[in-house]
């Protein structure tokens, strides 16, 4: 269960803090269900999914994860002076695995499909290549509950092909709170929705009607 | 469900991945980057001591030139790295961040350790090379070396946890640090001995609390040096808690702000 209390968020701007992206959101996410996130660009659909990875913090209120929480999947951090499998190294040790280094590295190394450039500097990757292996640094660990955003979009056909059978595979195992645009993808991942709207969120039990309440806002 | 991983071990493991991490970018960084990371502390000793043997300068209170700069150089860029490094260690980390595992002061203390491990072999081999060319390097009273450097290395650690936050709050004070830096290498006695600035400036001077370590460590080496009068072990630690507390203060305070976008 991951429990947000009346969580309020603004951002430090160059002209001083700016406006209240989120304000006063409270929810009680439990942790078998695939969530999607609903809302117009820029309402904070992005911002929550920070917050609740605990990428980012709140300005006020508080976030309680009472599990295993993935950090934002399409935004693993990877440092472009290492290799990417200093990278994963990097990562397993954070995570506590040290003992099974070497089986997880494996399994990197073979979704991510990088071959020779899993060993050049992260830098020099392309925007696939990068998100190829943050994909499959978070499918590397057992967690949860897992948090994504966009990151169906990525890599070439094939690799998309086998992200999405691992992706789906993923969902059913785990929970999952994901940010998507495409209503196919929410309706084919997520059961519950909630939907984000000036600065307050709704939870839906169905994300069926989650979408509709999302459509009923936008101005004809 | 696994059982959550106690917030100790979490850190020890944050902190084994950094330290891996950071020792990886600082030794092979460029092409043979470890090999100037020793040789340049080593000419730049080098080269200084040329210079004082060129102008028939043979002692210095009472001890051998070379030792007395080779010693009082390693002790001053002990400080002056630890604090580099601390300063931009969230900075240059930031990407990091992106595991929550992994706190602002994480990176900061790591980077600490790391450079007292460098410091650690570098000094070794540049006072190795120095007993093979006949100068007296062996420290007479370890104990007191071992204090003073880790007087100027925690200041340095304490002094690199203060700017960072102060860069990243106000960030016009990082002009002021870095000119501050500059002239720290020519006021504590490193090349110019205390001995020689007459009163009441020296008084000035010795408020600086990196004379004191750097002098201190001279006396480790060899005993007869002379001291400057007025040099005190807990005037340094004064500095040294002073700073440390403020530092983790600040870092207590404002660890958010230094993520938070």
């Amino acid at each position: 269960m991951i429990v947000v209390n009346d969580i309020h968020k603004r951002y430090k701007t160059e002209h001083g803090v700016g406006r209240w992206v989120l304000q006063g959101v409270s929810l009680n996410i439990p942790r078998k269900l695939n969530v999607g996130l609903i809302g117009a660009n820029g309402a904070g659909k992005s911002t929550l999914l920070r917050l609740i990875g605990g990428v980012d913090h709140p300005s006020k209120g508080w976030i309680e994860r009472r599990c295993r929480v993935s950090w934002p999947m399409g935004e693993g951090g990877l440092e472009g002076t290492l290799s990417g499998r200093q990278n994963a190294k990097f990562v397993c040790r954070v995570h506590g695995h040290q003992a099974d280094l070497a089986d997880r590295l494996a399994f990197v190394e073979d979704f991510s499909e990088l071959r020779e450039a899993f060993d050049e500097p992260v830098s020099t990757y392309s925007t696939g290549m990068r998100s190829r292996l943050q994909f499959a640094l978070s499918l590397a660990f057992d967690f949860d509950v897992y948090i994504s955003d966009e990151v169906t979009a990525a890599g070439d056909a094939a690799f998309r092909k086998k992200t999405a059978t691992a992706f789906k595979e993923m969902a059913d195992r785990a929970g999952l709170i994901m940010v998507a645009h495409d209503e196919g993808t929410l309706k084919e991942f997520c059961q519950s929705g909630i939907w984000i709207h000036a600065g307050k969120a709704y939870w839906f039990d169905a994300i069926d009607d989650a979408l509709k309440a999302y459509k009923e806002a936008i101005p004809q | 469900m696994r059982e959550p991983r106690n917030p100790l071990a979490i850190s020890f493991a944050v902190w084994q991945a950094i330290f891996l991490r950071e020792a990886i970018d600082r030794l092979f960084d460029m092409r043979a980057a470890w090999f100037w990371l020793l040789i340049e502390p080593a000419l730049h000793i080098a080269f200084i001591t040329v210079v004082y043997s060129a102008v028939r300068m043979y002692t210095v209170g009472g001890i051998d030139v070379a030792l007395w700069i080779i010693v009082g150089m390693l002790g001053f860029f002990l400080f002056r790295r630890t604090a580099i490094q601390v300063m931009y260690a969230v900075d240059c980390n930031r990407p990091l961040f992106a595991y929550r595992q992994v706190k602002p002061f994480d990176p900061a203390i790591v980077r600490a350790v790391l450079e007292a491990f460098l410091m650690a072999i570098i000094a070794s081999a540049i006072l190795a090379a120095a007993a093979l060319l006949g100068h007296d390097s062996l420290p007479r009273d370890p104990l007191l070396v071992a204090l003073a450097v880790g007087g100027l290395w925690l200041f340095g650690l304490g002094y690199g946890l203060v700017a960072s936050v102060l860069m990243e709050l106000v960030p016009e004070t990082e002009h002021i640090l870095k000119l501050l830096m500059m002239p720290l290498y020519l006021i504590s006695g490193v090349i110019m001995p205390m001995a020689s600035v007459r009163q009441p400036y020296r008084e000035f001077l010795l408020m600086n609390p990196i004379v004191h370590g750097v002098e201190l460590v001279r006396q480790g080496f060899v005993p007869y040096y002379h001291v400057v009068p007025g040099v005190d072990m807990a005037y340094l630690y004064a500095w040294v808690i002073v700073s440390l507390l403020l530092g983790l203060l600040l870092y207590r305070r404002f660890a958010l702000q230094l993520v938070m976008k």
